[in-house]
């Protein structure tokens, strides 16, 4: 009797407390990298504006428990990095390489994908191999559950492609090519399709591609044995005409999606479903203040680790020398049905939040302002979500991407 | 006592050309037909004839060079849409594309795919080795660099070329380089887009010559053969006519001259190639199509006699809808000095829709693939003028769309 009642009471124990697991790692020191664009200041209507003394991807070191961040050194010499990401055994990261320098008649350049090992004592980054994205201007790039693909958005060619990852961390063969057709309702950035972002679901089973071209959610079968794609049934949902779908969040529980469209604002709530891979519609919520007259250009969308807030973030555009007021929104997530209410709207503490990170404890959300090259650590109330300025801040030229590597120590 | 050293020298580089071009010492090989598998052609881009082939793959046929025989064809190896072929330079692997336009059209388009094959060298079958994306749409031809360490393909739907590795076991391994091609030429049917559709290395390696039908131009890349890397992204290029529709591309045997011919036009572009630079300039535009000829062309495959002095280039013409023209493959010769052409004949190919012909490594024979009525019909070539004489040998297989050599004799 009493063994069992001691396993009731961990089992209990264990229900109560794994969704909250999230706060275990709180006292380790981390690894930040930041991509950077090392060519341009950013991408206005496909083309590159700006100049950046951005050399490659920047570290820093970053402890959760007093929010201090070292000032970032250069971790990797390299073109343009604009997304990175870490594979889930922490000792490599992955870059995507967009050259959109190259952009336009007569020739397109390829974007590169490079993998790196992680100097766990330094942070810096040891060149393994670099391989064609098999698509231009890749914008995003994320490593599937097994660690053995990386999936990447062809923003400028209108495919998503997959490349196996070697047991040494480096790049392999490709295994999966699409390629989308179609135009969206804007004909100045949906003359084509525009994949912006492929992420796979909680189950490895599934990817999910935003297309901010024609205004569709791609839903592919994902076989993590061989790395390749297959069209689901149905293959996309469409999203709001001239929305613009640019990023993608699962939640943690695997129940919801949410996609965030660049142009119209709109975070949608999608219920998803994982037996059949398919997605409904739940809820279109608001990132912009009715009386806002401009475009909100949403860029970034991640939950918090407690699973409790979204956020997001909005580089607005009222014309031209006119940015702002840009914001990171914050969102209560109702744990039943998914749904979102805007908590606040804060200013992200410089000009174009093209990104953010937060960090794997929950305790800091980082901004990256591509347009005053500053990042701008907020506290996280995990009880709210609410967030608070702090102090802290690091100079980084074009900071695009953010993320978390913990350190060995 | 300085000329000895020196003679042996020319003399041993001598020998080692005349090795290299002497025509292969055995008469009998296994002739690989492509073919398409899930309908009869293509044109603009979609399928017509939908399940309408019943092939079922890559077939294989046993030729003889000495008898201009050719043995019932069986199938090789089972696979969609094998619609262009290569061999390596070992003989001993077969790379396929598997072209996939069924799933053209929005909102998706399938990845093309290209698959490595060991060949057995007792049977021709063929044992598939390994299958990887092209890295783009609608991958309608495919080559070898001269060393067989890297496979090219032309991505005609997304307008892009891919290089991959091959590794010492003959499979294919990672993408070592992918170009896009942006662009539109002056035809609003075919040419609002980039469509790559051929690739193939320089003589001597260093370049990869892209012929785009969507943007009429012949791209010039510098081709690494230690990294598999092509360069520059926006690299030099020869112009054809307007409107001409760059097709296929080949070097003539003594890599002086470079003939670049076109679909829609049927013009070849003769080009004086200089190697040291990389530069292809316009000797002659000569024309292929008949003065009299009212309809459509499509001019499809160039080939150089392994003599060096014949030219031949095959047609598909349609009058209209309903009446295909009289389709042919045409026979130049080559001036040695100027690479200019001079018509020599214009032969009916014995079938409908000469998508392809090939000929054999001696240099005996031609055949040509007639993709619209299943058979490949049996030229001799007479390789003092060039002419094709039909010999009333005839296989069936159906749709077939490439043709490729590989010796058996050991």
């Amino acid at each position: 009797m009493k063994p069992f009642r001691c396993f009731a009471r961990l089992a209990f124990l264990i229900i109560i407390f794994v969704p909250c697991a999230w706060s275990a790692p709180a006292s380790g020191e981390y690894f930040v990298y930041f991509g950077t664009y090392t060519g341009f200041t950013y991408m206005k209507e496909g083309l590159p504006a700006g100049g950046s003394h951005s050399q490659g991807i920047y570290v820093s070191r970053f402890q959760p428990a007093t929010g201090d961040v070292s000032k970032p050194e250069l971790a990797g010499e390299i073109v343009n990095p604009a997304f990175l990401a870490v594979h889930p055994n922490q000792r490599f990261l992955y870059v995507a390489t967009e050259d959109p320098l190259s952009l336009g008649p007569d020739y397109d350049h390829a974007s590169y994908v490079s993998a790196f090992a992680i100097d766990p004592a330094t942070g810096k980054l040891r060149l393994l191999n670099t391989l064609p994205t098999g698509g231009t201007s890749t914008c995003y790039l994320s490593i599937d559950k097994s660690g053995r693909y990386v999936l990447m958005a062809n923003f400028g060619s209108s495919s998503v492609t997959v490349l196996r990852i070697n047991e040494d961390g480096s790049l392999g063969e490709q295994t999966a090519f699409m390629k989308h057709i179609g135009k969206g309702k804007d004909p100045s950035f949906q003359s084509k399709s525009h994949p912006h972002s492929i992420d796979v679901s909680p189950d490895n089973r599934y990817a999910v591609v935003s297309d901010l071209g024609v205004d569709k959610l791609f839903v592919y079968r994902f076989d993590a044995a061989t790395g390749a794609l297959s069209p689901d049934d149905p293959p996309f949902i469409t999203a709001e005409a001239g929305g613009g779908p640019r990023h993608f969040v699962f939640d943690s529980a695997g129940k919801f999606g949410y996609a965030l469209k660049e142009m119209s604002g709109f975070v949608t709530t999608l219920a998803w479903d994982p037996s059949t891979g398919t997605f409904t519609k739940v809820q279109d919520a608001k990132t912009l203040a009715p009386d806002f007259i401009g475009s909100s250009d949403s860029a970034e969308i991640a939950i918090h680790p407690n699973g409790k807030f979204l956020y997001e973030s909005n580089r607005r555009f009222r014309g031209p020398n006119l940015w702002g007021p840009d914001t990171i929104g914050v969102f209560a997530i109702n744990p039943e049905k998914g749904t979102l209410s805007e908590v606040e709207q804060v200013p992200p503490g410089g000009t174009m939040p093209r990104n953010f990170g937060i960090d794997p404890t929950g305790s800091y959300l980082f901004s990256a302002n591509e347009l005053t090259g500053n990042v701008v650590l907020f506290r996280v109330d995990s009880n709210t979500g609410r967030l608070t300025q702090t102090n802290t801040e690091l100079k980084i030229d074009v900071p695009v991407c953010i993320v978390f590597v913990p350190t060995n120590k | 006592m300085k000329r000895i050293p020196a003679l042996c020298l020319a003399i041993a580089i001598a020998l080692t050309v005349l090795a290299v071009q002497a025509p292969a010492q055995g008469k009998n090989f296994f002739m690989y037909v492509g073919t398409y598998t899930g309908f009869k052609y293509i044109h603009h881009s979609k399928p017509f004839g939908l399940g309408e082939s019943h092939s079922k793959g890559i077939y294989v046929s046993r030729f003889n060079a000495a008898t201009g025989q050719l043995s019932e064809p069986e199938l090789a190896a089972e696979m969609i849409n094998p619609s262009f072929l290569t061999i390596s330079p070992n003989h001993r692997f077969l790379y396929a594309v598997s072209e996939d336009p069924l799933s053209v059209g929005p909102p998706l388009d399938h990845s093309s795919y290209v698959s490595a094959f060991a060949i057995d060298s007792t049977t021709g079958k063929l044992r598939r080795l390994n299958t990887v994306p092209a890295s783009g749409t609608s991958t309608c031809h495919i080559s070898m660099d001269k060393t067989g360490k890297y496979v090219m393909v032309a991505n005609f739907g997304s307008g892009s070329v891919s290089v991959i590795r091959v590794k010492e076991d003959g499979s294919l391994g990672e993408l070592t380089a992918f170009i896009q091609d942006i662009g539109h030429s002056v035809n609003p049917s075919i040419q609002t887009e980039a469509h790559a559709h051929s690739i193939v290395v320089s003589p001597d390696n260093r370049y990869a010559i892209v012929s785009d039908l969507g943007l009429d131009k012949v791209l010039i890349f510098q081709f690494d053969a230690e990294t598999g890397k092509l360069s520059p992204p926006g690299p030099p290029f020869a112009t054809v006519y307007p409107g001409g529709g760059p097709r296929h591309f080949i070097f003539d045997p003594s890599g002086k001259f470079g003939y670049q011919l076109s679909e829609m036009s049927g013009i070849v572009d003769v080009y004086a190639w200089d190697s040291t630079k990389g530069t292809l300039a316009t000797v002659q535009r000569a024309h292929t199509i008949p003065h009299d000829f009212f309809g459509e062309n499509h001019s499809a495959e160039i080939e150089i006699h392994p003599n060096g002095k014949f030219l031949y280039e095959s047609n598909r013409r349609t009058v209209s809808e309903f009446v295909r023209g009289i389709e042919t493959v045409g026979v130049f010769a080559i001036d040695p000095k100027d690479g200019t052409l001079s018509p020599v004949e214009q032969t009916p190919t014995g079938g409908a829709m000469p998508r392809n012909f090939k000929i054999d490594p001696t240099g005996a024979y031609l055949m040509t693939a007639n993709e619209l009525s299943n058979n490949i019909v049996v030229f001799k070539i007479d390789s003092n003028t060039g002419r094709l004489t039909k010999t009333g040998t005839e296989i069936k297989v159906d749709t077939p769309v490439c043709i490729q050599f590989v010796p058996t004799d050991k």
